[in-house]
């Protein structure tokens, strides 16, 4: 071939190449938009997104454990075709069909399943699998549940979705009337004025802890103690060991979880520490927003309300 | 002999320091007593500028402590936290700075640094299999490191090779290649192994000191020294080997025993400082270079004076990144990459 | 301290009263299968010049590489003193035999003197500094390479017939009394080239030895003392200028028509190319 052969062909091979992918771009535009059917209602999630949910859902997938434990408190557990690697309560929730993790879902298995439904908690932060999804029909209802109250407000929510209204209003009710039992409780007023310093540790070394804008320092407020970093800024922040060692808790809470086994090495000298007031907690319970909170609210409160001399530890 | 006062030509800036007459212009060490006298200040100088910072340091942090007058609780704080944390961090930061000073002239490039090289990904390799299958042996962790970092040494100088002796692009290239291929292996384990157990790992990758204790200390400490006197024994023929190893050996230097003992020790001295502290970066790179154009290119002065540099760097660098956000931290290897980082184009573009 | 003779050699390391320095007895060279250098036997005296000629690829480089153990022998033994090469270190070998070669480029900053000072590495300890001694020998051999007034300059700010010489006065500061030198006069204009044999010359006379790579025939003539003429890695012709150097050997080896007088300053043969 010659050389002014070869720079046609070359031309020839590249204009081909942008047109055809310009004509797979026009293709994949070219489905029309879903047009609101008569059997859909229109909710709007937690992100401000107004989202066309099917009237009837027969079909729904969690992607992550919070959301599950909601949706089977709400009744509708046998809806539920598919969870994440991580939804391990109720029991119930284990058989169901795994679809990757909260981080990582797996979209091939998502869609396969043939949901209405994805619900997806803001610890995801996946836009562009939404728009997949999107294309798919398959409706994307994104829940942040920043504390108690929105945990409530999902749970709600979730019973207008599933039609368990009855339901979802009496777990509600028991739930409220758990944690206003605490907050209410002998152990809590009698050290309203002068709640006990609470240290949250998530991890041992490197020191996480909960900072502000955790949920857990309401928790932890509302089982009668006080966190004593509730000043510092972001979710999980990473502490300073002076500053630990400065804030000398009273009682050490340790999620429970294999490289948080024991108090980090500065609270040696601690309150906490040397009066025996540290504490596991089952980490599943304090790290989803979802109905357990209360029970780690009960949990956190016996604790607290445990005598100082070392007659319950765990 | 006289001690010339010359400014250099090219764009080598003009770095007289008439205080203290440590000027260099002539960038060559010369035996006599007027020349001795001027190592003998800048090594007064950087011991008294390391002593300094090493003071700022210990008196500062997310608590404020006067460093007179303290109870139980506030003498914990600086016996137990922050005096390990800041004299580990003054050994990372040598031995880092000494490893990468020796590995340039080895290697005669002046880009070659741990991090770069890949040494310091192969000592966090090391460092994370020793703490996901032998936890309970303290030392695995260091020995490993060593382990890793000496066999990410070896494979870039492997591949770096060729017949016609060590080539440049390719050592960079080679670095870059062992580097990334590290980093992915340890991404992979991140994943697949127990996400939990290996959280906090990700971030004491990017360097953290926060988790220092005095024996973690002791061990980096005696690490640095040997490196450090071993690799100065090691200078002279080193000066040699940045001019070419065919050179080198044609005047004398046993290049294979200095190749082996000069990443022998650098791999020690990088292996101990990783498994102390993670990945502390840009140390090695930029440390040397200061030295260099300060003081000149000989390696008996480059290396003696970039431990003490080192040192000095990390120190500051860990006392930023603990009470820039106080309470929280920062990585300090992100500290020393913000600094580093433009410094090193800096650098690039001066050449 | 530099008084008296206007060099001090280093003694051998044997005190063997021998006068032959280098023994080469049947050597051969290869890379992989191809023997780029075969059964090349010739001895090395003191006070004697040897040029080396021969066509690009004869294998001259490699040759006078195996000299100082850079290159190891594929067959065939070397003796420096009556000892084999391989049984001295680095350090020994480089306190008598000192290599003038083709010279790297450095991204470092080095000066001249610190370039030249190189050469007194072998005889002093690894950690040590340089003495009075080292850095005056250093001076003089600077000196006599013309080169004083640039003590202080970077290497990579002079020129290519600069830097030459400063290997060259490298060298000279190991006070070596076996000098190899792989085409020294490759970058140096006449005058310099001249001075640079003159200096070889001069060491020889003080009792040391000298191989010379060159391409230069007519300097080779003049300066040398015999003359090796190597051939695909072979010595073709081995003897003194006036010996070797006839239009019959060099037809053969270089492929060129010459044509031989004698030079009229000096009565040394005087090769012209003929072209």
């Amino acid at each position: 071939m010659r050389i002014a052969d070869f720079s046609k062909l070359r031309f020839l091979v590249c204009f081909g190449l942008v047109g055809l992918s310009l004509l797979a771009f026009a293709c994949s535009t070219s489905n029309p938009p879903l047009e609101p059917k008569a059997d859909y209602r229109t909710v709007v999630d937690d992100l401000g997104r107004s989202v066309s949910v099917p009237v009837k859902i027969e079909r729904a997938v969690s992607l992550a454990p919070s959301l599950t434990e909601m949706i089977f408190a709400a009744g509708a557990g046998d809806r539920l075709v598919g969870v994440t690697t991580y939804c391990n309560y109720p029991e119930e929730a284990k058989a169901i069909q795994k679809v990757g993790d909260t981080m990582t879902p797996n979209i091939e298995s998502i869609i396969a399943l043939k949901p209405q439904v994805v619900f997806v908690s803001t610890a995801s932060q996946l836009e562009a699998f939404m728009a997949t999804l999107a294309q798919q029909n398959i409706v994307v209802f994104v829940s942040d549940a920043k504390d108690l109250e929105g945990v409530y407000r999902n749970v709600e929510q979730l019973g207008d979705f599933f039609e368990t209204k009855s339901r979802t209003a009496e777990v509600v009710e028991n739930l409220k009337r758990r944690a206003d039992f605490v907050r209410h409780g002998v152990g809590y007023s009698a050290r309203a004025g002068n709640p006990t310093r609470v240290f949250v540790q998530i991890s041992t070394d490197p020191l996480f802890t909960i900072g502000k804008e955790s949920f857990l320092t309401t928790i932890v407020r509302y089982a009668g103690g006080d966190s004593v970093t509730k000043e510092v800024p972001t979710a999980y922040p990473k502490l300073s060991k002076e500053t630990a060692l400065a804030l000398a808790p009273e009682v050490i809470i340790l999620s429970d979880s294999d490289d948080n086994k024991e108090p980090n090495a500065v609270f040696k000298n601690s309150p906490a520490v040397k009066n025996g007031r540290v504490y596991k907690i089952n980490a599943d319970i304090i790290s989803r927003p979802g109905p357990r909170l209360v029970d780690a609210i009960e949990q956190i409160s016996e604790k607290l309300n445990a005598s100082s001399k070392k007659e319950s530890s765990e | 002999m006289r001690v010339q006062k010359r400014s250099l030509r090219n764009n080598e800036d003009n770095i007289t320091n008439s205080s203290l007459y440590v000027v260099n212009c002539s960038l060559f060490v010369v035996s006599d007593q007027k020349d001795l006298n001027r190592r003998i200040a800048i090594s007064v100088l950087l011991l008294f500028a390391l002593a300094l910072v090493l003071l700022l340091a210990v008196s500062v942090g997310s608590e404020s402590l006067s460093l007179f007058d303290l109870n139980e609780q506030q003498r914990a704080i600086l016996f137990d936290i922050r005096m390990p944390r800041v004299f580990l961090g003054a050994c990372v930061g040598a031995s880092l700075a000494v490893a990468g000073a020796s590995l340039q002239a080895l290697l005669r490039n002046p880009l070659a640094e741990p991090y770069l090289l890949g040494v310091s990904n192969g000592a966090a390799l090391g460092t994370m299999i020793a703490f996901v299958f032998f936890e309970s042996f303290g030392l695995a962790r260091p020995i490993l490191a060593f382990a890793g970092a000496g066999l990410a040494t070896f494979t870039v100088y492997q591949m770096a090779r060729s017949r016609a002796g060590m080539n440049v692009e390719r050592l960079v290239l080679s670095g870059v290649i062992v580097t990334t291929f590290l980093s992915s292996i340890i991404v992979l384990l991140t994943s697949v192994l127990d996400a939990a157990r290996l959280r906090g790992f990700t971030f004491w990758l990017l360097g953290d000191l926060s988790q220092a204790t005095y024996q973690g200390f002791y061990l980096t400490l005696i690490a640095a020294i040997v490196g450090t006197i071993f690799l100065s024994s090691q200078a002279r023929a080193l000066n040699l080997m940045m001019i070419g190893e065919r050179d080198a050996m044609d005047f004398g230097v046993e290049v294979g025993r200095v190749r082996l003992i000069v990443f022998g020790l650098a791999s020690l001295l990088v292996g101990t400082a990783v498994a102390a502290s993670g990945s502390v970066g840009y140390v090695g790179l930029i440390v040397p270079h200061l030295i260099r154009l300060a003081v000149g290119s000989d390696n008996r002065l480059v290396v003696l004076f970039s431990a003490i540099a080192g040192a000095i760097f990390v120190v500051l660098a860990d006392t930023v990144s603990r009470t820039v956000i106080a309470p929280r931290e920062l990585p300090v290897g992100a500290i020393t990459a913000l600094i580093g980082a433009p410094v090193f184009i800096y650098l690039l573009r001066r050449n | 301290m530099i008084a008296g003779r206007s060099c001090e050699l280093s003694r051998p390391l044997t005190v063997g009263g021998s006068d032959k320095m280098l023994e080469v007895q049947d050597i051969s060279i290869s890379y992989g299968s191809c023997d780029v250098v075969r059964g090349v036997s010739f001895e090395l005296r003191e006070a004697k010049t040897i040029a080396l000629l021969g066509p690009n690829g004869a294998g001259k480089t490699t040759l006078i590489r195996s000299l100082n153990g850079t290159i190891p022998l594929s067959a065939g033994e070397i003796r420096l003193n009556d000892k084999l090469l391989t049984a001295y270190s680095r350090r020994e070998i480089s306190q008598t035999i000192a290599v003038v070669a083709q010279e790297n480029e450095t991204k470092f900053p080095v000066s001249v003197l610190q370039f030249v000072l190189a050469g007194r590495f072998a005889n002093g300890s690894a950690f040590g500094w340089e003495t009075d001694t080292d850095i005056a020998t250093a001076r003089k051999a600077l000196l006599e390479c013309d080169l004083a007034e640039f003590e202080n300059r970077l290497m990579n700010e002079l020129s290519g017939g600069e830097r030459q010489r400063v290997v060259l006065a490298r060298a000279l500061a190991t006070n070596a009394r076996i000098l190899l030198l792989d085409e020294p006069t490759a970058n140096l204009d006449p005058a310099h080239q001249a001075l640079m044999f003159r200096l070889v010359r001069e060491r020889c006379h003080e009792g040391a030895s000298a191989v010379v790579i060159t391409h230069d025939l007519n300097l080779a003539a003049e300066f040398a003392d015999e003359i090796m003429l190597l051939k695909n890695g072979e010595v073709f012709a081995f003897g003194s200028p006036g010996d070797v150097l006839n239009d019959k050997n060099l037809n053969e080896v270089y492929n060129v028509q010459v044509l031989l007088d004698a030079n009229p300053a000096s009565g040394k043969v005087r090769v012209t190319t003929v072209y």
